[in-house]
């Protein structure tokens, strides 16, 4: 029970970093009329777990466990987001969770790293902030991932709901398939190679970039 | 002229002395050795947070890499000299070389072609290709044809270049498109180092491929990575991981969020100390005159330069070549009062 409870608060929906306010990326296919209901969300939420959540958030959080320097980390984060909105959102929410993190769950390297972000030598993303607080509270990485992931598949459904608009039990069924995906990419992140940090799907990429130039527009990315 | 050091093939920097600043691309380095020795090797080094990894599902047992001597050597340095860009230092071997250069307008701007005579990528082919562009030269490079990358069973064909950038000094990069046959796997690791002054714009277009049987995307695997970093007084930082994985074996690929129903993809890379906001509204504006899906964005402002990407997705080479073209056309007019590019009539 030592880390559970916290690790619950760390990944609750009700934890205040502003996901709400996120889309990345989906809304730009709700606009084009390709999400529309219960089946299209869940195919780009798929496609959203195994790529973008896997490769870049999936693989810093494995890489910041295994000793890997969190600027060294953030920097490659930085470089590899090249949807700027999408890069925002992860220095966004994770300046929230850093925020947070050391009010509630203050450690030793959350300081150091908050400490390169105040001094500007860290823009301070959300995996890795996620990932800091998480290994300091003793939070197995199989288990981290699977909390980072899921928290982020929750707020990205919770969020869907609200614009498409779906119904509330659609939102829950998205989430439990979501769990499956979120389950594959736990098992497949441990496996992957340096090589593949920060891979991207074009299609991910280009409907993040377009959303800068979407007119009306419910999120920030 | 010193030499610009190379990755060694198995993973090794050579001479990283030499390269100041580039503490992450040693740490990458050292983490692609790894990989290259098979999936488990890295997290037995690297130790893990105590507790399991999972089945081992061997999603990331990559074909064996090519050990031996490289299939193709290309050197290519250029300076300055009297108002016009030459080559200062120039080395080649086994299947790479370059036609003699062209001056293709009054700019001084060099054009230099790289020709593979053996024609294509096979399996386990190495290809190194190092480029430096000297204080306020400009160079042009281009290919002679298409990068073909032909089956590559149990392996991988791979492309390492290393391109370094001086003050003020711009590289034109517009390779002819890639077409992996069936059965190919191929890597091309671009490494980058840009000074604050340095301009820098780089094209390509990816094929959906070629097989016997008319289907597309019969290919294993394709990765295209590009690092960027700009250089300073005080050290080197990573200003763009340009990091395309195209896997068509693993599922859809040419689905939502793939290729979104699309054949052909196209980037645009362009960094440069004028690269704003405006300028990325104007390449927007030449998109929406073709056929094609692209976004744009910015990147990071790093010591006064700033990063452009485009990605575009359409059904043809040529209208991905025409929609690259008219947006280099635009930068070549604006920056440097130079005509667009006609490769095809020289």
């Amino acid at each position: 029970m030592t880390y559970q409870l916290a690790l619950q608060q760390l990944v609750d929906s009700a934890l205040p970093t502003g996901a709400f306010a996120h889309s990345l990326g989906f809304e730009t296919y709700v606009d084009a009329g390709v999400v529309v209901d219960e089946g299209s969300f869940g195919a780009w939420l798929s496609v959203f777990v195994g790529q973008q959540l896997t490769y870049s958030d999936g693989l810093a959080v494995r890489f910041l466990y295994e000793g890997v320097d969190v600027g060294e980390l953030d920097s490659f984060l930085s470089a590899s987001l090249l949807p700027r909105q999408v890069r925002e959102a992860s220095v966004k929410m994770g300046g929230r969770l850093l925020e947070i993190g050391a009010e509630v769950f203050p450690s030793k390297d959350l300081a150091l790293y908050r400490d390169l972000v105040t001094s500007g030598r860290a823009a301070g993303h959300q995996p890795l902030a996620f990932a800091v607080v998480a290994r300091s509270l003793g939070v197995p990485l199989q288990e981290a991932l699977a909390a980072y992931l899921f928290a982020a598949v929750t707020s990205l459904t919770q969020n869907a709901v609200r614009a498409i608009p779906l119904g509330q039990n659609a939102g829950q069924r998205l989430l439990r398939h979501a769990a499956d995906d979120v389950a594959a990419a736990v098992e497949r992140i441990p496996h992957l190679t340096p090589d593949d940090f920060g891979a991207v799907s074009p299609g991910l990429e280009i409907s993040q970039m377009r959303h800068e130039r979407q007119r009306a527009r419910m999120f920030m990315s | 002229m010193k030499t610009v050091p190379l990755l060694a093939h198995d993973g090794d920097l050579i001479a990283e002395a030499a390269r100041p600043g580039l503490g992450a691309a040693a740490w990458w380095a050292s983490w692609g050795a790894h990989c290259r020795e098979g999936p488990d090797s890295s997290l037995r080094e690297l130790g893990a947070a105590g507790d399991g990894h999972g089945p081992k599902s061997g999603e990331a047992a990559v074909p064996s890499p090519a050990t031996s001597s490289p299939m193709g050597e290309l050197a290519l340095h250029i300076g300055q000299r009297g108002g016009r860009s030459v080559a200062i230092h120039q080395f080649h071997q086994g299947a790479l070389r370059v036609l003699r250069p062209h001056y293709l307008d009054d700019s001084g701007q060099v054009c230099y072609v790289v020709v593979n005579p053996g024609g294509a990528y096979l399996g386990a082919d190495l290809f190194l290709v190092d480029v430096a562009v000297g204080d306020g030269a400009d160079l042009l490079l281009t290919t002679q044809s298409a990068t073909k990358i032909y089956r590559t069973p149990g392996s991988f064909a791979e492309q390492r270049m290393t391109v370094r950038l001086g003050e003020g000094a711009r590289l034109e990069l517009m390779p002819d498109q890639l077409i992996a046959y069936r059965q190919a796997s191929y890597r091309q690791n671009t490494y980058i180092s840009v000074r604050p002054s340095s301009s820098l714009v780089m094209a390509e277009v990816v094929t959906p491929g070629w097989s016997p049987d008319g289907a597309s995307f019969r290919y294993e695997e394709l990765r295209l990575r590009n690092e960027i970093r700009v250089e300073t007084d005080d050290g080197g930082q990573l200003l763009a991981l340009d990091n395309l994985l195209i896997r068509p074996p693993a599922g859809d690929v040419t689905g939502l969020g793939h290729m979104e129903g699309f054949s052909h993809l196209g980037s645009l890379v362009v960094v440069d100390a004028r690269v704003d906001q405006s300028l990325a509204d104007d390449l927007h504006s030449v998109t929406a005159d073709h056929e094609a899906h692209a976004g744009i964005s910015l990147t990071r402002t790093l010591a006064g330069t700033t990063g452009l990407v485009l990605r575009s997705l359409s059904d043809s080479t040529g209208e991905l070549n025409r929609l690259l073209g008219a947006c280099t056309a635009l930068l070549r007019e604006r920056w440097h009062g130079q005509a667009p590019l006609d490769l095809r009539k020289y």
